[in-house]
């Protein structure tokens, strides 16, 4: 079978006698007179229709026939044989005639179905009234030219008028694009929301009423008194004062850093990325046995800051490193996270399935390419080629699953290069590790295959890196005595310096995770179908600060991300911008950002008193109502029973079933588990009221706080109000709230004392009266937009 | 908020032209529709590109009703008769498909005993499983030649309601929710009811929103009691305190967004609370089929055991449909093998069973659709995963194991041509051989008949415009079937 841009030359050496032919032939013979099409428009109608059909051919990355339809200006200019379109003349029109035709060597497109009669008729009637299009339409560039394919270069930190509001090299390129349209930043917020705002975003919990006053009493007593703190949010103190606010919130920063609640909550993003769960899916939908040391590296390594090139290494390759141990061998579990069959309708098929989810995973996580496209094709929009899809399958070809027929195994985390010698009592002392193993260095023969079926193989490939990206042809490493090393060659390539997407792609990462949006919104498309980068020399300069400054330390970037002066901006209102921004893209304030439900569930946990922070573990099991298991094929046994002590821990420990998310999480956008997802949906449905209000956990951890109101606060409902705004809100409620909810505590009692035929003298009933309308306090308190949307 | 408003298509088919819209539409969109039109009204004012919100054809139904008789319904003891297998009985097949699934024995080819008639004007023939179904004979467009690529139930299921046989993928609800948004404001737009025994294999798989916000999944209804999770007042909260709690919440959170300058998000939010309570009251009342006359009840076989459950959900989904509900799939069978359409050991009494409990309830709720003008508007789509095979699991067994080569279902109501049957199967009934169509075939059909040309209704996702048919292959709308 002749190559794609061989067939198309061919059939493009033909397309000087179609034209005559056509040109015979009215095309209102064979365009349906009854297919009505209103006012045809070129950006509506015709832009998208080519660019679904015809520019994966005739585009910015290959010009079949030199022709390119991806911009009027370049229909326009035609093929190398000469116009294709001769506007008001759709006879005459060469392109009219190409998609017109029944000769299946002349057709356009080649391959697919032929355009409808819809698509002819907009074709028809666009070239006929005249071909018009807007000007200004842009050009797209060579793949080579593709800002996510270049080299990091130095550069230079722009210059900017405002001296005062940068606090590092982040403020000074936000700062140049907002001047440069005469714009401004936003006040930054006040200590009180700075300090809500960086605990719920590095450690995903709020600070605690003792932790509120210990930072700022220390902040009050290094500048200025706390009453102005936490009754203003306005200017800035005076710039010696404003010296001691930086140190006393760096110091913040870096205490919350040093913490293991960060690793919980960070290990949590990357989990998403990986496609984390702890069951297989499909029919059986079986635990994954141990996969939860997987989980718990992912947080140790989030803790001790490991370097995340070497982070990418241990999980891409950790058996193969010449310092590999235990811990690396875990990491390894990456490969085997994905979905898995047990009973696949076809052996052959299921086999590249489960290599099209490593190359997947592995390509959109580190290299944002959606590689997995080329599978059966070459990639229609980005420089990704069959053969760069099949390269990378045979990088992972070696991976075999242990497995006894339908049971998963575990091997002892031991690196091959360590085995030998060691007894079996040895081996069983190290923990038993859930990872795909190579059982021989000799690589198994990879194929591309034809259209993706693994039945059809075609041509033998070796491993290599998509070409695009590999200028200097990267060697792969000969065999060890135990492994392929192909994987480990791929990992040393992610991590190498000449290799721009890796930073970036992590950096982008980490911006988003701090934002709510990466400076690239597509974080795990950097390809032409992404979006570009709405700060591309800020998101260079990072890249290549955290490679070489920041020798990949996470916390290093978390660091200079959250001290910026950027970040520390309020929420605050400014129509005119909000009218020209509304995406805020220009970063002229804090956006508005809903917490993940992993915090919102920790949160609650926490200011009910009820939190058990112990880290590391087996999963645990919250809480699932009866009634949702009752869909389930086998509803008795498919979730345990609910121990409220024992699921009391942070949600990233919680089990994660394919077949059966926790309502809760579910309903409140958990990520989808069966692939790499780069951010979750965030969406606003009455389910989530539903679940949030009515829910047996909130009523339950309502029911906590009321008694630990009681408890801390005493017997008096100002005090009590007083002290769970401060557990949940970290503020004092304003006299307006605190009314407003005394006016409720009355009615509530009253109508409770009225429906029990209670008398507010009998003590042991008005006790139990007040813990029913406590109960209720809690409940609106943990439903307030201000809970989950933290200035 | 009339349907002709929320009605809308968005071809999202654009690689890198993705509108920002649309991007909000594949991100916010869906239940109510709430989030969106928050978020599309924050956005009017600084719209710049003109989005199509046409469907593109004139719809011919506004509403699907799916029944999936899970585990799989034998074609030759149904709506396939088979003559030649009669004659053939005992014998062993000699076709060129491999018998049988996972190993399990195989037996000879094996007669119905259910005997068919000709029903109706049309003649068309139905066995006697099914003698209050066959009076409406002249309303069903039977397809006796379908096919799927799977023997297993968990991929078959997800085949039938996804597309594809592996997980992660929209369900036909959702790329409905997705691609026409609501018709109504207090329910959801996609619901689904399982039988009492259980679910099918791999449960929410089935009516997962997959790579779509998690908006657009089907939400579970229970035919009795509470019938969204969640949805009752807790215990301890009586009707006052719950309005009085949630004006509280407003009340603060007013305050709040009043603070934020009005944001969308937020007013969204506050909102959804108020649909939320709105919904305490709507899905309540939507199951609440006390109300209804002791005749219809009869009608739908609510009063006798073995049509009870059936029956109520049939009646159920007349409310829904009555209010808004665009998609409701409703499980016959679930749990373990022989709950369900499963007849791997004993297919006659299982079929007996099966059929029986649904029969009744379903020709109940044609006769009421009728009768309401539902009718007009409703696709009712008939079938399982798979069908089984005609010779019998073991010799002389009166089990059948699974069909994947050839199978019937069948189309009714708003849009199809009824009393024919389309395709066929080999002599036997083994595999289609006559006009076969493919599962993606009959989804290509069914987003047709709503209106949606499956070629253009596309998700963009990991770099691709998804389709629910796929992109690997074409399919082909059934078009003998339409009216």
């Amino acid at each position: 079978m002749p190559r794609p841009g061989l067939l198309f030359r061919l059939l493009a050496s033909f397309a000087g006698v179609t034209t005559i032919l056509a040109a015979e032939q009215p095309p209102s013979a064979v365009v349906p007179s009854d297919v009505a099409v209103e006012a045809v428009d070129y950006l509506r109608d015709v832009k998208p229709l080519l660019r679904s059909r015809c520019v994966s051919c005739h585009g910015p990355l290959n010009q079949a026939a030199g022709l390119r339809l991806d911009a009027a200006t370049a229909i326009r200019r035609g093929a190398d044989e000469g116009a294709v379109v001769v506007a008001g003349n759709p006879a005459a029109s060469r392109m009219m005639a190409r998609v017109l035709t029944h000769d299946p060597d002349q057709r356009m497109p080649p391959t697919g179905a032929a355009l409808n009669d819809r698509e002819l008729a907009i074709l028809e009637t666009w070239i006929r009234t005249g071909a018009v299009a807007p000007s200004g339409e842009k050009l797209a560039v060579s793949p080579r030219d593709h800002w996510a394919f270049q080299p990091l270069t130095a550069i230079d930190v722009p210059t900017v008028s405002d001296e005062d509001w940068p606090r590092n090299a982040i403020d000074r390129f936000v700062l140049a694009k907002l001047e440069s349209r005469s714009w401004s930043p936003s006040p930054a917020a006040s200590p009180p929301q700075l300090l809500r705002r960086v605990y719920l975003d590095l450690i995903g919990l709020p600070p605690t009423p003792e932790e509120q006053s210990q930072w700022l009493s220390e902040l009050a007593a290094s500048s200025e008194p706390p009453e102005t703190l936490v009754a203003s949010s306005a200017a800035l103190p005076d710039a010696v004062a404003a010296s001691a606010l930086d140190r006393w919130y760096e110091r913040l920063v870096r205490d919350l850093l040093s913490r293991p609640s960060h690793g919980e909550r960070y290990a949590r993003y990357w989990l998403d990325v990986v496609r984390y769960a702890d069951s297989n899916g499909y029919e059986r939908d079986a635990a994954k046995p141990e996969v939860w040391r997987y989980r718990d590296y992912v947080i140790r390594a989030f803790n001790e800051d490991v370097p995340f090139d070497r982070f990418v290494l241990e999980q891409i390759a950790g058996d193969e490193l010449e310092d590999a141990d235990g811990e690396s061998m875990i990491a390894t579990g990456f490969h085997r996270l994905g979905p898995w069959d047990d009973e696949p309708a076809d052996f052959a098929t299921d086999r590249f399935d489960q290599l099209d989810d490593m190359v997947s995973v592995t390509s959109e996580a580190f290299l944002a390419l959606t590689l997995g496209c080329a599978r059966c094709h070459d990639h229609k929009f980005d420089p990704l080629s069959q053969r760069d899809y099949y390269s990378l399958v045979a990088v992972f070809n070696p991976l075999s699953r242990p497995q006894d027929g339908r049971t998963e195994l575990t091997l002892p985390s031991v690196p091959p290069a360590r085995r030998v010698g060691l007894s079996d009592e040895a081996l069983k002392q190290s923990p038993p590790g859930y990872f795909l193993r190579e059982t021989s260095p000799t690589a198994p023969a990879t194929h591309i295959l034809v259209r993706g079926n693994p039945h059809q193989p075609s041509e033998e490939v070796g491993p290599a890196v998509p070409a695009i990206l590999d200028s200097g042809n990267w060697q792969f490493l000969p065999p060890s005595e135990w492994t392929s090393r192909r994987r480990l060659s791929l990992a040393n390539w992610l991590v190498d310096p000449g290799n721009p997407l890796t930073a970036r792609v992590i950096v982008n990462r980490v911006w988003q995770w701090h934002f709510g949006q990466g400076l690239a919104r597509t974080p795990n498309d950097f390809g032409f179908n992404g979006q570009p980068p709405t700060h591309p020399e800020l998101l260079d300069y990072l890249s290549k600060w955290f490679v070489e400054e920041a020798d990949w330390s996470l916390k290093k970037l978390h660091l200079l991300i959250v001290t910026s002066s950027t970040y520390r901006q309020s929420r605050a209102d400014r129509p005119a911008y909000a009218a020209e921004d509304p995406e805020n893209l220009l970063l002229w304030r804090r956006s508005v950002q809903r917490l993940e439900v992993e915090p919102i569930r920790d949160s609650m946990l926490q200011i009910s008193g009820q939190l058990d922070s112990a880290l590391f573990g087996p999963p645990i099991y919250p809480l699932v109502p009866r009634e949702a298991l009752e869909s389930h094929a086998d509803k008795t046994a498919i979730w345990p029973a609910y121990d409220p002590a024992a699921a009391a821990r942070r949600t990233v420990y919680a089990f994660t079933k394919r077949s059966l998310m926790v309502p809760m999480l579910e309903v409140l956008d958990l990520c989808d588990t069966t692939r790499s997802t780069p951010r979750r949906n965030v969406t606003t449905v009455p389910t989530q009221a539903l679940v949030l209000y009515n829910g047996g956990f909130t009523i339950e951890q309502a029911g906590h706080l009321a008694r630990r109101l009681r408890n801390e606060a005493g017997n008096d409902w100002a005090a009590q109000i007083d002290l769970a705004w401060r557990l949940a809100l970290c503020r004092p409620p304003r006299p307006d709230e605190q009314a407003a909810m005394l006016g409720f505590i009355d009615s509530e009692l009253a109508h409770l004392r009225q429906l029990r035929g209670a008398s507010e003298h009998d003590a042991d009933g008005d006790a139990e009266i007040s813990d029913a309308a406590r109960t209720q306090l809690g409940r609106v308190v943990f439903n307030l937009n201000e809970f989950v949307y933290p200035d | 908020m009339t349907p002709a408003e929320t009605s809308r298509y968005i071809p999202n088919r654009t690689p890198c032209g993705r509108t920002r819209r649309q991007f909000l539409w594949q991100t916010g969109g869906g239940f109510a529709g709430l989030a969106l039109l928050d978020l599309l009204s924050r956005e009017r004012a600084f719209a710049t590109e003109a989005v199509g919100r046409s469907a593109h054809f004139a719809a011919r139904a506004k509403h699907v009703v799916f029944l999936f008789m899970n585990g799989g319904p034998s074609q030759v003891d149904t709506f396939d008769p088979k003559p030649e297998l009669d004659r053939l009985h005992g014998q062993t097949y000699s076709g060129p498909h491999a018998v049988g699934s996972n190993g399990r024995p195989i037996g000879h080819l094996s007669k119905s005993v259910f005997p068919f008639t000709n029903h109706g004007d049309s003649g068309l023939p139905i066995s006697s499983l099914y003698p209050h179904l066959s009076r409406h004979a002249d309303d069903l467009c039977v397809i006796r030649s379908l096919h799927t690529d799977t023997a297993a139930h968990a991929s078959g299921c997800l085949q039938m309601n996804s597309g594809s046989v592996t997980i992660g993928k929209p369900s036909l609800g959702s790329w409905l929710s997705y691609g026409l948004g609501t018709l109504n404001e207090n329910l959801p737009s996609y619901v689904v009811m399982t039988d009492p025994r259980g679910g099918p294999i791999g449960s929410a798989s089935n009516w997962s929103s997959g790579y779509m916000p998690a908006n657009y999944q089907g939400t579970l209804f229970r035919s009795g009691g509470s019938p969204l999770l969640d949805l009752a007042t807790p215990l301890g909260t009586d009707d006052v305190t719950q309005r009085r709690s949630l004006d509280l919440l407003n009340t603060l959170n007013q305050k709040h967004l009043a603070a934020n300058a009005g944001d969308a998000e937020l007013a969204a939010r506050i909102e959804s609370y108020e649909l939320a309570f709105r919904m305490q009251t709507a899905a309540a009342d939507a199951v609440a089929v006390d109300h209804e006359s002791a005749a219809t009840l009869a009608m739908y076989g609510i009063e006798q055991p073995t049509t009870a459950d059936f029956g109520r959900k049939c009646l159920i989904t007349r409310r829904l449909l009555e209010r808004g509900v665009r998609f409701i799939q409703l499980y016959s069978g679930g749990g373990h093998i022989e709950d369900t359409w499963d007849g791997h050991t004993d297919c006659v009494t299982n079929h007996r069973l099966h059929a029986g409990e649904t029969d009744q309830p379903i020709a109940a709720l044609i006769a009421d659709l009728k009768r309401t003008g539902l009718w007009e508007e409703t696709l009712l789509v008939w079938g399982g995963e798979f069908g089984r095979t005609p010779t019998s699991e073991g010799v002389d067994k009166p089990g059948r194991d699974h069909d994947w080569h050839g199978f019937t279902m069948w189309l009714a109501g708003a849009g199809v041509r009824g009393g024919q049957a389309i395709g066929a199967t080999d002599e036997v009934g083994f595999a289609a051989v006559e006009q076969p169509y493919h599962v993606r075939d009959l989804h290509a059909t069914v987003l047709q008949l709503m209106g949606l040309d499956h070629r253009l209704l596309t998700y963009f996702h990991q770099g691709l415009d998804q389709r629910l048919t796929g992109i690997e292959h074409v399919a082909k709308v059934i078009t003998p079937a339409l009216a």
